[in-house]
């Protein structure tokens, strides 16, 4: 009888469980992932499509605010990596690879961790999605999730303005992101088909497609990048010490 | 020589130079092109966004400080670096991307340290 009822009890805590009957039947995206390479084929080759870039259909508007922001920054080569600011969305989902990238999957929440600049996206689903009106605007934008059969749906929206990027945007940029995963003589290989919409910067929808390979066992490091930084602002203390506390 | 090798998640193994192309601005260095040179380590410095590099060279040009960036400290990791690898005072032959305008110093691509270890190429 004892154990009767210590198996109807396992059993309805199974039931209860978050997720139970939908993350388990989805396909798992965990894992850590690099630029896709066809199997056998060397490491960091395939990172990059290579030739020359389509004209993207910019608008007025973000011709001039991408042509202000080159003719800044092209003399100098600064980019924001180069100060330790991390590329935004799509720009750090497209260009991650290069840099490895690690998914955690929980059925109410994924999470994504590009390792260039400790850059993380989170995934919300169900009860988790904030209302609209609570979101903080930044620059990889606030997402949420679902599915359609196997594939993943993710919507990105609350983003900064950026033009420090390929597909430079406005904040009322839009991004949708579709999310596969596929087999490839036993490499499992991962899609994603993104599709940004903003009237503002575009007169159509851009698209792009990104593939990133797994790594059986991968690691991300932590980017620590900030330390030259603090390192020199203390040396400078240190020849022009500040008056103590208290004291003029 | 000992080529230190590594296996871990590979996406530097072509050395730095793919991934400093898609990380860093190659305004300044032409990454086409490659040279090779020895010095002496005055600043070893290898951190995030990008490392810096001091070294005390002698060529026909005599015998000065010239300093270098390399690319960041997770990239080298990957390509084999190691902390305590090199010193202070060690003899080192970098591989560079030299800077586009002919001055001294560019982006180290690649190294052998003193003990004949190859990190890049």
């Amino acid at each position: 009888m004892l154990a009767r009822l210590f198996q109807l009890v396992l059993v309805a805590g199974l039931f209860a469980s978050p997720g139970f009957g939908q993350a388990n039947t989805r396909p798992d995206f965990s894992g850590v992932w690099t630029n896709y390479r066809a199997p056998g084929e060397a490491a960091g080759r395939g990172a990059r499509g290579g030739g020359a870039q389509a004209e993207l259909p910019y608008t007025a508007e973000a011709k001039r605010k991408t042509e202000e922001y080159q003719a800044l920054v092209r003399p100098t080569g600064d980019t924001p990596g180069g100060y330790c600011l991390g590329t935004g969305m799509p720009g750090s989902m497209l260009g991650s690879g290069g840099y490895p990238m690690e998914i955690i999957q929980r059925a109410d929440q994924i999470t994504i961790i590009y390792e260039a600049h400790n850059e993380i996206r989170r995934v919300y689903f169900g009860n988790r999605i904030l209302p609209v009106a609570d979101r903080l605007s930044e620059r990889n934008g606030y997402s949420t999730g679902r599915w359609e059969g196997n594939t993943l749906i993710v919507e990105t929206a609350q983003l900064t303005e950026l033009v420090s990027q390929r597909f430079a945007h406005s904040d009322q940029a839009r991004i949708v992101e579709r999310y596969s995963l596929t087999e490839e003589a036993g490499q499992k290989v991962l899609t994603a088909e993104m599709t940004l919409t903003d009237p503002a910067f575009y007169t159509k929808p851009v698209s792009e497609t990104k593939r990133w390979s797994i790594v059986p066992n991968g690691f991300l490091m932590t980017y620590e990048c900030n330390e030259p930084i603090w390192s020199k602002r203390l040396e400078e203390l240190r020849k022009t010490p500040p008056p103590a506390r208290g004291q003029n | 020589m000992k080529t230190v090798r590594i296996v871990l998640a590979s996406v530097v193994l072509l050395g730095f130079g793919i991934s400093a192309a898609a990380h860093h601005s190659a305004a300044n260095q032409d990454f086409g092109k490659r040279v090779e040179l020895e010095g002496v380590i005055k600043l070893w410095e290898i951190a995030n966004p990008h490392g810096r590099v001091i070294l005390k060279v002698t060529d026909a040009k005599g015998t000065r400080d010239v300093e270098f960036e390399t690319h960041s400290r997770n990239n080298v990791y990957r390509a084999g670096y190691r902390d305590g690898m090199v010193k202070s005072g060690d003899k080192i032959k970098i591989s560079i991307a030299p800077n586009r305008d002919g001055s001294d110093g560019g982006y180290i691509t690649g190294f052998v340290t003193a003990k004949g270890e190859r990190v890049g190429n």
